[in-house]
């Protein structure tokens, strides 16, 4: 489903992304991990075209990251989310549903749902400038999940959120796995990656250091933080 | 059918382009001033003029005074569309819907397209709409109807096209207000050089040119070819205009300045396509 094939990004003389390789199978629920200015973004970023690498490839879906046609069925929730602050929540759902070519009706029924979905019953009419960040976030999430995406890549989802909130997201993410879906994880939260992930890398000054399965990554008795920082720190 | 395929994301960007525009309190702002400005031009209709002691008659006066109307319109329109289109991107960034919208399987030529398209579409309608008040003025009140205003008005609009087009790529490579800026010198730029060359062709000019000492001829062919070359707004709108006084045209003919802004059109397009393709996505 993802694939990094040798991927470097460098900014000038900063090596944001060093040759880094790895895949994501399908149904994979998958956590990027890395202390801030890892590279983390910047992955996700090469992976959705935002940017392109210096030198190595990506592919989505099959498809080279560079054509638009590989974010087919691919979710995604940025990092500082930002929605445009004279739409209401709802007119941005409808918005991304319009994008997807979604028609009136069926976009009209997977907005209701999305809205349920997030919790935003009752807000969803009033203006964006009027949401916490953590509404914003949850709004994101939404659009994200529009169009019954087979990938979702989520930078931060979490965010921003009180603790139920960030509880509630992560019951959210749970209960999409039994519909098939893969997930592009990026966060910090390493309790909660340890609660919904299968697999995770993590990386350091755009190296990686390790990508497995969560099991085999935490030895007993260790907890994911404990491995995190001894990677990291070396 | 890739085409096909291709087309309703393009029009969806453009449509919200459009939307989110017409919302901006500038853009409110510019109406307002726009139609009070045509409000008042109406005044304009009803004196009385005479030109070396001979009264004008009313469709003489209707036709200057719509001409010259016509051009205010067509450079305030201009000054308006530079001063939305140099935010474009910007704004989107700053919003988010840039992101969103090429998360989605939308390539980055559909989205600059529809943001072209789009940012056109607004202004053109906008121009449209003040001379169309213009052409009902002197259809209604003053019993002169010129259906030429109106296609002049629409040959205008290739204007616009370059405005937004060079002012979007133009952003892109320098802060928004030097790109607006840049866009503004080259029309008055074109303006000026026009006056040069309408005096040029006068016959004290002409005497002065041939006078020894004056400048080699040398010189005069590199201003001359930089003028030929130069992006002809205000020759794009002159001979627009020509059509609503029936006046001939002078300079290099009706058509060239509209196939020149047509040619920089689509190469500034070809120039901004590719810059926005290397763009990093916020």
């Amino acid at each position: 489903m993802i694939e990094l094939n040798n991927t470097t990004k460098r900014y000038d003389s900063l090596t944001a992304v060093d040759n880094v390789s790895f895949s994501i199978r399908k149904g994979e629920y998958f956590a990027l991990l890395g202390p801030n200015g890892a590279g983390k973004t910047t992955i996700v970023k090469m992976l959705l075209g935002f940017t392109r690498p210096t030198s190595g490839s990506l592919s989505l879906n099959g498809l080279p990251s560079t054509q638009a046609d590989c974010r087919t069925a691919v979710g995604y929730l940025s990092e500082n989310l930002h929605i445009p602050p004279y739409l209401s929540g709802w007119q941005y759902l409808q918005r991304c549903a319009e994008l997807l070519e979604i028609s009136r009706s069926d976009a009209m029924d997977q907005c209701r749902r999305i809205v349920e979905l997030i919790g935003m019953q009752g807000r969803e009419y009033t203006k964006v400038n009027t949401y916490s960040k953590g509404m914003i976030q949850r709004f994101g999430l939404g659009a994200a999940l529009i169009g019954n995406p087979k990938l979702l890549i989520l930078d931060e989802p979490t965010a921003g959120l009180d603790p139920i909130g960030i509880r509630e997201i992560r019951q959210l993410l749970e209960s999409l796995r039994h519909q098939g879906m893969t997930i592009f994880l990026n966060s910090h939260l390493l309790s909660e990656v340890e609660k919904i992930c299968d697999t995770a890398a993590i990386i350091n000054r755009g190296k990686l250091l390790v990508k497995d399965k969560i099991s085999a990554i935490v030895k007993d008795g260790e907890a994911l933080e404990d491995v995190f920082v001894m990677l990291v720190k070396g | 059918m890739k085409m096909k395929k291709a087309l309703p994301p393009i029009i969806r960007i453009a449509k919200y382009t459009l939307i989110d525009e017409v919302r901006q309190k500038s853009f409110i702002i510019m109406f307002v001033i726009c139609a009070i400005f045509i409000f008042l031009v109406r005044g304009c209709y009803q004196g009385n003029y005479t030109v070396n002691g001979q009264f004008l008659d009313a469709a003489t006066v209707v036709r200057a005074v719509s001409k010259v109307t016509f051009h205010v319109i067509g450079a305030g329109v201009m000054l308006m569309t530079a001063l939305l289109s140099m935010r474009v991107f910007r704004r989107d960034r700053d919003d988010g819907m840039q992101s969103c919208i090429l998360s989605k399987p939308i390539a980055r030529w559909q989205y600059v397209t529809g943001k072209i398209i789009g940012m056109w579409a607004l202004s053109v309608l906008f121009m449209f709409i003040l001379h169309s008040i213009v052409f009902l003025i002197t259809s209604i009140n003053l019993q002169v109807v010129m259906p030429e205003y109106l296609i002049a008005s629409m040959l205008c609009s290739l204007n616009l096209l370059f405005v937004v087009i060079a002012v979007l790529l133009l952003s892109l490579l320098m802060p928004d207000i030097v790109a607006f800026l840049c866009v503004m010198g080259i029309g008055v730029a074109g303006l000026v050089a026009d006056g040069i060359s309408a005096l040029s062709q006068s016959q004290m000019a002409q005497a002065m040119l041939q006078q020894p000492g004056a400048h080699p001829t040398s010189d005069l062919t590199v201003w001359k070819s930089i003028y030929y070359l130069w992006p002809k707004l205000s020759g794009a709108q002159q001979s627009a205009s020509s059509l609503i006084s029936s006046e001939a045209f002078h300079g290099f003919g009706p058509i060239y300045p509209l196939i020149n802004i047509l040619l920089y059109c689509l190469i500034l397009g070809a120039l901004l396509f590719r810059r926005f393709g290397k763009e990093d996505i916020v």
